[in-house]
């Protein structure tokens, strides 16, 4: 074999090596923050080898360490919020999933009047100013007494994940060739059947990615939880929170990073392929 | 008979969605009728107050020095994350060893949560003891005050912006890289043409359409950008970084007064609004020249 010793491509190696590192480079340094003692964050310069430790995710999850610890009578139980997020981000994806899916197949099989403009109007959400609906939404929460209920939370959250679900839920579809529908309309079947026998065992694979994505955007929303909720606030703002007692108290909230990173890092490596069209309502294929 | 049984049954199974949203949009139009009136947490009445609010937005040095602010960000922002993310998107096609390996970490800052990014930074961009300082330090640059000084406040804010969503414009020129007719290309090469010309009159039309489409998303985001402010600046030091929606924010939640907060963010909704329809007119301007 012959080693051929090529100067561009030498370069290109490095630049795309020094861009690695960057992207990589934070997320790891945080994943390191996770293991320090409070005492080696304040060390100066930075420690890059040390003694890893356990001890921050024990104090993130109260397992009855916080007492003992230098963080005093800071008592945090990670657990909830982390909870929380699951149950509001995973419930607003089912509602938006049940009600999202036939509205997809109606908009992209047939044609009505008006039909384009409804498209343009679901589309437009992914235009919606969050906070302006927010303010408006915060009084009329405690006017209906749904503010921090996981109730009030999932149907706020359908703001994000229903125009998404029912958009790609069209683009899907309108890659299925439509013979198959029509044969089985000839021979009589209802609009219910075909979505359920046909369509849906075809959008699977397209689907469980679509939802794996829309269920990221709905793990990564801060501002809704923020104002609406309190006791049922998601992982997003129970972090910020993390973040008021200062320096000696980094590496907690760093295991807090670590866990919120995490999950959409897991998520992304089962639904990589539709992340793309996901992120541009399949603009972008 | 039956057909029109079905159109309805039809109709009736889009109804659910739309109904859903429709409360949505009924919740927006009643938060642009909260901006004009003098709604305030604890104040019992509630009136109209035609365009009190606005006049006094205009009045008021904040609100300019907010608007500039905004408009500053999302351009400054936006306009980086496209270069850059052309520049990674030639990178990362090349068929070299590391991009081909490290194609996949690209998307890994956009999956994070915003917030999880911005504290990630703030901790790093500590003045005290954050690392990148540390890496400063080793090629003899003074210690940096980041998002903690009012002159680098922002540009801070900027970097972690790019940081985050420069790999959205990378992406998506990465999936127009792919469609670059090969043979128009070779025919270029073969007639003469540089690696340069080519790129300038090849592959950047090309591309344009591609980044016109990503900008128009960063855009509209970039106008509404709440969380990463809030993890790093929170809108300081000294309103350096008051945007309008942290400024609306604090109006809305701090001061109570939601007639005013409502009225800046609907100002930010037309800015949303205009920037992305100047960019959709580029957009279709950049397509028609390629096709």
């Amino acid at each position: 074999m012959k080693f051929n010793f090529n100067l561009t491509n030498f370069f290109l190696n490095l630049l795309v090596l020094f861009a690695a590192i960057i992207i990589i480079f934070p997320i790891f340094w945080i994943f390191l923050m996770s293991l320090k003692s409070s005492a080696q964050v304040m060390e100066w310069p930075p420690v890059f080898i040390f003694e890893p430790t356990l001890d921050n995710y024990k104090v993130l999850f109260d397992m009855s360490v916080a007492g003992s610890s230098n963080y005093g009578t800071i008592r945090i139980n990670f657990f909830e919020p982390i909870l929380n997020s699951v149950i509001i981000s995973g419930g607003a994806v089912i509602v938006s999933l049940i009600i999202g899916i036939p509205a997809g197949y109606i908009l992209a099989r047939s044609s009505f009047k008006f039909k384009e403009d409804i498209g343009f109007f679901i589309l437009g959400f992914r235009f919606a100013p969050l906070i302006l609906v927010i303010i408006p939404m915060f009084y009329l929460f405690t006017i209906l007494g749904i503010k921090d209920t996981y109730f009030g939370m999932i149907w706020v959250y359908q703001v994000i994940t229903l125009p998404m679900i029912i958009w790609l839920t069209r683009v899907y579809v309108e890659d299925i060739p439509i013979e198959l529908e029509e044969a089985a309309f000839v021979e009589g079947a209802s609009v219910l059947l075909v979505i359920s026998k046909i369509i849906l065992p075809l959008l699977r694979p397209g689907l469980v990615g679509a939802s794996l994505l829309v269920f990221l955007i709905a793990w990564h929303n801060f501002a809704l939880g923020l104002l609406l909720a309190s006791k049922k606030a998601p992982v997003t703002v129970a972090l910020l929170k993390l973040l008021n007692p200062g320096i000696n108290f980094y590496p907690v909230m760093a295991c807090g990073l670590v866990i919120s990173m995490i999950v959409p890092i897991l998520l992304i490596f089962l639904g990589q392929k539709h992340f793309v069209k996901g992120l541009t309502f399949g603009a972008v294929k | 008979m039956n057909q029109s049984k079905e159109n309805s049954l039809k109709n009736f199974l889009i109804l659910p969605s739309v109904l859903v949203l429709l409360c949505f949009l009924f919740v927006f139009f009643y938060g642009v009728y909260l901006s004009f009136t003098d709604l305030k947490l604890g104040k019992p009445t509630v009136n109209f107050s035609g365009f009190k609010n606005y006049i006094y937005l205009w009045k008021n040095p904040l609100f300019w020095k907010s608007t500039k602010l905004t408009i500053y960000f999302t351009l400054v922002s936006v306009v980086t994350q496209a270069f850059i993310g052309v520049l990674l998107a030639k990178l990362f096609s090349t068929k070299v060893f590391c991009a081909k390996i490290f194609r996949p970490i690209i998307l890994l800052p956009l999956v994070l949560p915003p917030m999880s990014v911005a504290l990630m930074w703030t901790t790093m961009m500590n003045p005290e003891r954050g690392v990148l300082n540390y890496f400063l330090s080793l090629i003899g640059i003074e210690p940096f005050m980041w998002i903690s000084q009012y002159s680098t406040a922002m540009l801070s804010v900027i970097f972690i912006d790019v940081w985050t969503y420069t790999p959205f414009f990378t992406l998506i020129i990465y999936a127009g890289l792919l469609g670059v007719n090969q043979e128009i290309k070779e025919a270029a090469q073969e007639a003469g043409a540089g690696a340069w010309i080519t790129f300038w009159k090849i592959e950047l039309p090309f591309m344009m359409p591609y980044v016109l489409i990503a900008a128009v998303f960063r855009i509209i985001e970039s106008f509404n950008q709440f969380d990463i402010f809030i993890g790093t600046t929170g809108g300081g030091p000294a309103k350096a970084t008051t945007v309008y929606s942290i400024y609306g924010y604090i109006q809305s939640f701090q001061n109570l007064n939601f007639g005013r907060g409502t009225a800046i963010l609907f100002v930010n909704w037309w800015l949303v609004l205009i920037g992305a329809l100047i960019t959709i007119k580029l957009y279709q301007m950049a397509r028609k020249r390629v096709s």
